[in-house]
C-alpha cells in the first residue's frame, strides 16, 4: 500500500518539476494586464475541471486580497461559466452540449477580457467552442490541459500544459489545482507587498 | 462610441537600431517597457453628420478626410477609407513628445479603435505592424518601430527587429518584486522640453553608416540588460545604461544640448549609477538609475540645475510598470439595428 502511495505522488512530482514555468509566467502577467484594464476572466470546464473553476473564483475575487479587501478600489472579476446550473441545463438541453460554455461566454464576453480554459485532455468539445469564440475575438486564453496538451493547448495563448500519460486525470487535476493555487497566491503576495510599502509611506508622511 | 487606450514607454537599451538602414545590415535590439501612462482615443460613429471631426489639442470638423490637419488620423482614415459619419478625439496622461513614445500609443490606440469601428477585431502582431505601417510608410515619420510594440505588447519586452522587417518579441520574466523594485530604484524627470523625434531621429539616420559599430555594441548589449535585470542587479544595469548614454551622445548632435547634460551630470555627481536621455533625445524625460538613499539628493541636484536654465515645466514623474498594451476599453458600437 505504501508504495502505492509513493507512486502516485512520484506521479505528481514528476509532472510539477515539468511546470512549463515561462508559460504560467505569461499567464500571471495576462492577469495582471486584465487587472490594469477593470476586465473579467472567464474561467470552465468538465466535471473535476469546473470544480476547481468555481474554486479558483471565490479564492480570485477575496482571498486574493487578504484581510484588506475594502482598501482596494479595483478588485479582480472572475466568473465560472456558466454561472448558474439552470443555465447550463438550457443550453444543453436546448441547445446541445457543445454550447454550454461558449453560449453564456458569448453573453458576456467584452474586449477587455480573457478566458482561462480547464480540460485534462485538452479535447473537450465544449471548452474547444468556447476557446474558439475567444480566439475569434482575439481575447487572450489561458489554457490548463494535461496528457499531450491536445487542441486547447494548440489555441492557448498561455499553454499551461501538465505532460502525463494519457487518462492520468488524477495528476493532471491535482496539479492544476496547484497551478490554480499559484497564481492565487502570487497575487496575493504582490497585494500584500504593495500594501505594506502602502503602509511605508503612510507613516513616511505622518512623521514629517 | 468605442474608448481605446494604449500605454506609452520607457526604452533602456537599444533605441536607434530599430531603424531600417541598421537593422537590414544587423539585427536591431531594444528592451523597453509599458508603464501606467496612456495615451487614450475616443471614437464616436455620426451616422446623420456627414462629416468628419478630430478633436485634440485643437478641433477640427472637415468633410474630408485629405482636409484634416492631424497628420496620422488622416492617413489612417484614407487608407481604411472612413470618409465620414466619424468622430475622434484623444486625451492623454502627459503632454506630447516627453520621448516616451506617445505618438506611436496614439496611432496603436487609433488603429485598433478604427478596425472595432470597421467590426474588425485585431491581434497585438497585427495592431503593432499597421501601426509602424501608418506611421513610417503612410505619414512618411523617419521613425523606428520600437515604439508601436511597446504600445500594442505591453509589460518588460526585447524587441528583436529582423532584415526581412519581421519583429520577435520576447518577454521578460521577472517577478513583481523585482519589479518593484526596479521601479523604485528609477527617478524620470520631465525637463519640459519638447521636440519631434523626427529631427533628432534624421540626423541620426544620415549618421548610421559612420555610427554602425556604436550601434551593433548597443544592439548586443540589450540581452546583458535583460540577464541583469532578471538578477536584479540595478547598480550594473545603471552603470550599463552609463555607457549606453555616452555611445548615444556621440550619435548625433542635438541628442545631448548644455542644459541636458548639466543635468545628467548633476545626477551622477549626487550618486546615481547612471541614466538617459528618453526618446530620440533633444529635450523630452531623463531617467536615472540610483541607489534608494540618493534619490533626494538627486532630485535636489536636478531642482537646481532645472531652476538654472528655467525650466518652467520641468517636473518629476512617478513611474510603475504595467503589463497592458493597446486595448479596447468599452465598446457600445456594436448594435446595428
Amino acid at each position: 500500500m505504501k508504495d502505492y502511495i509513493v507512486e502516485f505522488s512520484r506521479k505528481v512530482h514528476k509532472s510539477l518539476e515539468d511546470l512549463p514555468f515561462k508559460e504560467i509566467i505569461k499567464a500571471l502577467n495576462m492577469l495582471e494586464a486584465v487587472y490594469e484594464r477593470d476586465g473579467r476572466i472567464y474561467v470552465f470546464g468538465n466535471g473535476g475541471s469546473l470544480a476547481l473553476a468555481t474554486h479558483w473564483v471565490s479564492d480570485f475575487n477575496k482571498t486574493v486580497f487578504s484581510h484588506h479587501l475594502h482598501e482596494h478600489s479595483r478588485r479582480f472579476q472572475a466568473i465560472r461559466l456558466p454561472t448558474t446550473e439552470e443555465e447550463l441545463t438550457a443550453w444543453a438541453n436546448d441547445v446541445g452540449f457543445n454550447k454550454v460554455f461558449a453560449g453564456p461566454l458569448e453573453n458576456y464576453l467584452q474586449d477587455s477580457d480573457i478566458v482561462i480554459a480547464i480540460s485534462s485532455s485538452g479535447t473537450s468539445e465544449n471548452v474547444i467552442e468556447a476557446v474558439k469564440l475567444a480566439k475569434k475575438n482575439k481575447i487572450p486564453v489561458i489554457g490548463l490541459s494535461g496528457f499531450d496538451g491536445g487542441k486547447l493547448n494548440r489555441l492557448a495563448d498561455a499553454k499551461i500544459i501538465v505532460q502525463t500519460p494519457k487518462d492520468e486525470y488524477e495528476v493532471v487535476e491535482s496539479v492544476h489545482g496547484v497551478i490554480l493555487h499559484l497564481m492565487t497566491k502570487y497575487f496575493k503576495d504582490y497585494f500584500n507587498h504593495l500594501w505594506s510599502l502602502n503602509q511605508r509611506k503612510k507613516r513616511k508622511k505622518l512623521s514629517f | 462610441m468605442i474608448v481605446v487606450r494604449a500605454p506609452l514607454r520607457i526604452s533602456f537599451v537599444g533605441g536607434g537600431t530599430d531603424l531600417p538602414d541598421f537593422y537590414q545590415r544587423y539585427q536591431g535590439r531594444v528592451i523597453s517597457t509599458a508603464i501606467d501612462k496612456y495615451v487614450y482615443v475616443v471614437i464616436n460613429r455620426t451616422p446623420l453628420i456627414p462629416y468628419i471631426s478630430a478633436r485634440y489639442k485643437i478641433s477640427e470638423t472637415v468633410d474630408l478626410p485629405q482636409k484634416l490637419q492631424h497628420t496620422r488620423i488622416k492617413a489612417a482614415l484614407i487608407d481604411l477609407k472612413i470618409y465620414k459619419g466619424i468622430e475622434i478625439a484623444s486625451f492623454a496622461s502627459l503632454p506630447a513628445k516627453t520621448g516616451l513614445g506617445s505618438s506611436s500609443s496614439f496611432s496603436v490606440a487609433l488603429l485598433k479603435g478604427l478596425f472595432a469601428f470597421l467590426g474588425k477585431k485585431l491581434h497585438t502582431q497585427e495592431v503593432a505592424e499597421l501601426a509602424c505601417r501608418l506611421e513610417i510608410k503612410l505619414v512618411g515619420e523617419p521613425i523606428g518601430k520600437q515604439d508601436q510594440y511597446a504600445a500594442s505588447f505591453g509589460g518588460i519586452n526585447i524587441f528583436e527587429f529582423n532584415s526581412d522587417d519581421s519583429v520577435n518579441i520576447k518577454p521578460l520574466f521577472i517577478d513583481y518584486k523585482i519589479r518593484l523594485e526596479f521601479e523604485n530604484h528609477l527617478l524620470v524627470f520631465f525637463t519640459g522640453v519638447t521636440r519631434s523625434a523626427g529631427v533628432v531621429l534624421k540626423e541620426q539616420k544620415e549618421n548610421i553608416e559612420k555610427k554602425f559599430k556604436t550601434l551593433k555594441e548597443m544592439s548586443d548589449s540589450v540581452y546583458e540588460f535583460a540577464d541583469l535585470l532578471e538578477q536584479g542587479q540595478f547598480k550594473n544595469m545603471g552603470k550599463m545604461l552609463h555607457q549606453g548614454w555616452l555611445r548615444k551622445k556621440s550619435l548625433a548632435s542635438k541628442i545631448s544640448s548644455g542644459f541636458i547634460d548639466d543635468l545628467y551630470q548633476a545626477g551622477v555627481q549626487n550618486g546615481a549609477w547612471g541614466g538617459k536621455i528618453l526618446g530620440a533625445g533633444g529635450g523630452g524625460c531623463i531617467l536615472f538609475l540610483s541607489p534608494l538613499n540618493k534619490k533626494d539628493d538627486i532630485r535636489k541636484a536636478v531642482k537646481k540645475v532645472a531652476k538654472k536654465y528655467k525650466l518652467t515645466e520641468f517636473k518629476e514623474i512617478p513611474i510603475h510598470f504595467v503589463q497592458s498594451g493597446g486595448e479596447i476599453l468599452f465598446n457600445a458600437d456594436r448594435n446595428f439595428f
